[in-house]
């Protein structure tokens, strides 16, 4: 705002221009190269002059395409389930996290019973945990703590209906993964829609109960439309976490339960390094955050700055 | 009376979900691993089978000079990492605080490298400082210009590039956002009273983004120990432990030296770490605070 | 919280049921009481089991037995087995695993002894030679419990089969040695001399290919160059003698190597050192055998036919590594029988030539002769005459193996690129190799 008056130097665009460049240069070349062959990105005949080929694709994509890619002998990377995996746990883990956090965060503006230091306290004491410190606890807990004997009632239920072997145990299911984002999230979350919370008027909610609206009919009717653009943000912030996570992932999924991110840090393995393969996989894997950032960039500033400014 | 004891319970029922999921999600795991740490721990034996060794792993882990190794790396790459995200993040904000047509273009595009997969910007790079067949060796050996052994000789710098690259952009719209909350009234004073452009930066703007800038410094510095991902996937520690951040020799010792008790005592050494720099971000807030408080009361007195 | 349990465990039992039916009658013999199991297996990402993947359908289609693979790298594959072996009941009925976790699983009583499978004459071939399996393969990845524990020796007994086992060989680019006249090197001196002649001769391409990378690359790398150099991690009463003349003259080769190495050799891991080999930016390439299949092929490789095989060099005696994976029935395996039968065609003269064809490694002395295989592959006549100088003990596998490989592992990487003396390094690593051996009870007896 201070020199919209005075003119713009060409120096200034050079320098955006540059920045922009850096901001979305690598992420463009990933995109290059997934559409090339190993021998193209390996052998450096450089830059736009290639034939593209959507191998790398059909090599990732080979357990959900409806036909079998002649380049392919057998399909071993497993993409589409891992998608799929990487999808159930993202969503349910947002969903669950925006709904518990939500009515936490009510709670604790509307009800005054912590004041709003105590909570901004524990939210940065929990935010400052990093993922590689709960791996340890999580990687025990999940695998021998939390389990349903399989001789139980409801353990000897699910392995009955469901199949596979041993105790009941959280590890290795889409719930344990979920159960331990929401974990994490949670304070961010309650943390960010405070804020949103404290500036419903009150007189609103009030006129609902006058006419006789119970605290969940309030709540639901009332508040939650109010503070969409909170929960916009929240939820992506939250996606995004459960989306790209991978070491806590790593440690509690299974075979069956495996991410995204997991299997493209395996896919790196060393005996065969298939950049062009893992780049597809990396793309494929950015495509939703990068649909978010395009499309509601103003709820992710909102949020980075109602998570930093207001805290 | 029934309704009353309704409206009593209310807050606890919206409180409780995440109460509980809190409680053996975050705070068990969290006693469990203290409890954890004090023991001779493998990933094949369940905890109460493990030996109770007292203060053995922390006092091994202090006498570890590759603990203390990861250790200075850690703090050297947060410190850079922060430093030069604050300066060129700050720096951006300043330059670019102008009404331009494409800003909001603009911050899209800024963002979107914070919002793509670690796993992913780890492999870009190590893509990109490949030897022979990345990006920058390419560029260089066009420019005719020596190339540089990236992740060889120079990977701490290089993973310091890397999340520079990541995490410029979230300090950078942060002081935007503060820039711009700004009280016109006293930039148009220094503006009249005819100070320069750096005169009204150092003298003006800089000391009112103050508070906000040392909340983003202290946040990204949380944060710049919980990187790993970024680093996993483009050096894996390497090479020696010059690129062994504290948060990757934990899940190393946890999976592939299999002692889940060490790796257990040097999450709480971390943890420790953390606490003491949490502390201090909010004992500076409130001291804001109170200064605040009192330069008001000051005003106001002198009314 | 159990809602979203894993669905396909549902599908699976419906598929096995499909088969059932269509296989009741169709399979006699020995496979038939097993025709309506499926098999859980674990296995590696590596260039063999690839090959192995190709056979399996075939396996399905002989037996009824249906096989599912979980691949993962192999350190991952070790921390999964890690954890799944430990459980009362494990998931896998069959495992791939890599040597150096034999002394861990077997000492953990979490392997099954396989003498119970041989006797059983339902179960095992009558056809199935196992003297026909390389001995160096067997003693290093199946057999424990013998000489210092994991050797050859009359107390021991086996506990998997070697499958995908390998041994070191030297490649070279015959068109770079034609072109400048140079000879195969038949020793170290000679192999080192060259290293460092070939970037002067060709600019821009380093000599030796080889790992380096911190952790188990470097170690790896380190260790091939100590057997054959005449050294050894332990004396023959458990005493680190890394630090001894021979070991640090296997470290001056692996530096001496890594620093006339292509660009950005000091961190490289396996892949990257094949990749440079694959892409001609060096000369030669001393690693492990299962790297021949892909050098062959246009997709991966830009040296095409251009490439020729040699025995490891000899330092003081000649002395190939042996290593890669065996495989193993974990012992809380649900389905032990049928994961045998499975391991038994695998290993059969019949699978392992199958595999062999694939484009894996063969275990079998009758595979590296095979005329077939031999017509495909030139070079397995070379790679059997490797097999006879292969070294099992080059490396120790003992229960506490991991940690002191970690160690060795990143005090070389500090060696290679912060320039940290040798001797001290080692001395330093046998310094602690000794604190973790004692705190390990190897000198109870002493």
């Amino acid at each position: 705002m201070s020199q919209s008056n005075t003119r713009q130097n060409p120096a200034f665009y050079a320098l955006i221009a540059v920045l922009v460049i850096m901001a979305i240069g690598p992420v463009l070349l990933m995109f290059v190269n997934s559409f090339k062959l190993d021998v193209d990105i390996i052998s450096g005949t450089s830059g736009l002059l290639f034939l593209p080929t959507i191998q790398n694709y059909e090599k990732a994509l080979c357990d959900v395409l409806w036909y079998e890619p002649s380049h392919v002998e057998f399909c071993s990377l497993k993409f589409g389930g891992a998608f799929i995996n990487s999808l159930i746990i993202a969503l349910v883990s947002t969903v669950l996290t925006l709904i518990i956090g939500c009515m936490a965060a009510y709670a604790l503006v509307r009800f005054r019973f912590m004041g709003r230091d105590t909570v901004s306290m524990s939210t940065l004491m929990v935010r400052m945990v990093p993922p590689a410190v709960l791996l340890v606890p999580v990687f025990g807990l999940w695998n021998n703590e939390f389990c349903l004997d399989k001789e139980g009632l409801i353990g000897g239920f699910i392995r009955d209906t469901m199949g596979g072997r041993g105790d009941v145990c959280l590890a290795g299911t889409h719930s344990g993964i979920i159960l331990i984002y929401v974990a994490m999230n949670l304070p961010f979350v309650i943390w960010i829609l405070q804020s949103f919370i404290v500036q419903i008027p009150r007189s609103l909610e009030e006129a609902a109960r006058v006419d006789g609206a119970g605290p969940f009919q309030v709540f639901f009717k009332v508040v939650l439309p109010l503070i969409k653009p909170g929960l916009a943000a929240a939820a992506i912030f939250t996606f995004r976490i459960a989306w790209n996570e991978y070491l806590l992932a790593s440690a509690l999924s299974d075979r069956d339960t495996k991410t995204v991110p997991i299997l493209i840090v395996n896919n790196m393995s060393e005996f065969n390094v298939e950049w062009g393969v893992i780049m597809a996989t990396g793309m494929l894997l950015a495509i939703p955050p990068i649909i978010f950032t395009l499309f509601a960039s103003r709820q992710i500033i909102t949020g980075m700055t109602a998570g930093a400014v207001k805290g | 009376m029934r309704p009353a004891l309704a409206n009593r319970l209310t807050p606890y029922m919206f409180l409780a979900p995440a109460a509980v999921i809190m409680a053996i999600a975050l705070l068990y795991p969290l006693g469990y691993m203290i409890w954890g740490s004090f023991r001779d721990w493998s990933p094949s034996q369940t905890i109460g089978e493990a030996e109770f060794v007292g203060f053995k792993n922390y006092i091994t882990l202090w006498n570890d000079p590759n603990f203390r190794e990861s250790l200075g790396v850690t703090l050297k790459f947060a410190f850079f990492v922060v430093t030069f995200e604050m300066i060129i993040g700050v720096g951006l904000a300043l330059l670019l605080d102008r009404d331009l047509r494409g800003m909001s273009l603009l911050r899209t595009l800024f963002i979107l490298p914070m919002m793509i997969a670690p796993v992913v910007v780890g492999l870009m790079w190590r893509y990109m400082y490949h030897p022979t067949v990345g990006t920058y060796n390419r560029l260089l050996d066009w420019l005719g210009l020596p190339t540089v052994d990236w992740l060889g000789q120079h990977a701490l710098m290089s993973i310091i590039i890397a999340d520079i690259w990541q995490w410029t952009p979230f300090i950078f719209i942060l002081s935007l956002a503060a820039l711009q909350s700004l009280p016109r009234s006293a930039l148009e004073a220094a503006r009249i009273d005819g100070a320069t452009g750096w005169q009204q930066i150092i003298h003006i703007k800089l000391p009112l983004m103050m508070p906000v800038l040392i909340v983003t410094a202290l946040l990204r510095l949380i944060d710049a120990f919980k990187v790993l991902e970024v680093i996993l996937v483009m050096t894996e520690g390497g090479p020696g432990l010059s690129t062994e951040i504290l948060a990757l020799r934990i899940s190393r010792t946890a999976t592939e030296f299999r002692e889940l008790g060490v790796a257990a005592a040097m999450s709480n050494y971390l943890l420790i770490l953390l606490l003491g720099l949490t502390v201090a971000m909010f004992a500076f807030n409130r001291l804001q605070e109170i200064r605040a408080a009192r330069v008001r009361a000051a005003v106001e007195e002198d009314e | 919280m159990f809602n979203i349990l894993k669905s396909t465990a549902l599908g699976l039992g419906a598929a096995a049921l499909l088969t059932t039916t269509a296989m009741a009658d169709g399979h006699g013999g020995p496979y038939a009481p097993y025709a309506d199991t499926t098999l859980i297996v674990n296995f590696p990402a590596h260039p063999h089991y690839d090959a192995v993947m190709r056979i399996l359908p075939e396996f399905t289609k002989e037996t009824g037995i249906e096989v599912e693979v979980d691949q993962l790298p192999y350190l991952k594959m070790r921390e999964r087995q890690t954890l799944e072996l430990a459980q009362d009941e494990g998931e896998y009925d069959l495992i791939a695993y890599v040597v150096f976790s034999k002394a861990d699983y077997v000492y953990a009583d979490q392997l099954e002894n396989l003498a119970k499978y041989f006797m059983n004459p339902k179960l095992a071939d009558p056809s199935y030679d196992a003297d026909d399996l390389i001995d160096g393969y067997v003693y290093n990845i199946g057999f424990a419990g013998g000489g210092k524990g994991y050797l050859e020796g009359k107390t021991g007994s086996l506990f998997g089969i070697p499958y995908g086992s390998e041994t070191s060989i030297l490649g070279y680019r015959k068109d770079i040695f034609e072109k400048h006249g140079l000879e195969v090197p038949e020793t170290y001196e000679q192999m080192l001399d060259l290293a460092c002649k070939i970037p002067e001769l060709e600019p821009g391409m380093g000599g030796v290919a080889s790992r380096a990378a911190s952790g188990h690359h470097a170690s790896h790398a380190f260790l091939l160059h100590l057997a054959p150099l005449g050294g050894r991690v332990f004396d023959d009463e458990w005493n680190p003698i890394v630090n001894n003349a021979a070991g640090v003259k296997a470290a001056n080769a692996l530096k001496k190597i890594v620093d006339c190495g292509p660009e950005g050799a000091t961190n490289f891991g396996f892949g990257e050192a094949l990749g440079s080999f694959l892409n001609g930016d060096t000369a030669m390439f001393l690693d492990t055998t299962v790297v021949a299949g892909q050098i062959n092929d246009p997709d991966k490789s830009k040296v095409v036919g251009k490439v020729d095989w040699a025995l490891h060099p000899m330092g003081t005696r000649r002395g190939s590594q042996t290593g890669g994976f065996g495989i193993g029935i974990p012992a809380n395996a649900e389905n032990k029988e049928a994961a045998f039968l499975l391991m038994q065609w695998l290993t059969s003269k019949t699978g392992d030539k199958m595999v062999a064809l694939a484009g894996g490694n063969p275990s079998r002395f009758s595979t590296h002769a095979d005329a077939d295989v031999n017509a495909k592959f030139p070079h397995m006549a070379t790679f059997g005459e490797a097999l006879k100088h292969a070294d099992p003990d080059w490396r120790p596998i003992i229960p506490v193996w991991g940690k002191i490989n970690a160690d060795l592992g990143t005090t070389l990487s500090k060696v290679l690129t912060e320039g940290l003396d040798i001797q001290e390094a080692l001395d330093g690593v046998a310094e602690r190799t000794k604190a973790v051996m004692t705190e390990a009870g190897y000198y109870t007896w002493n």
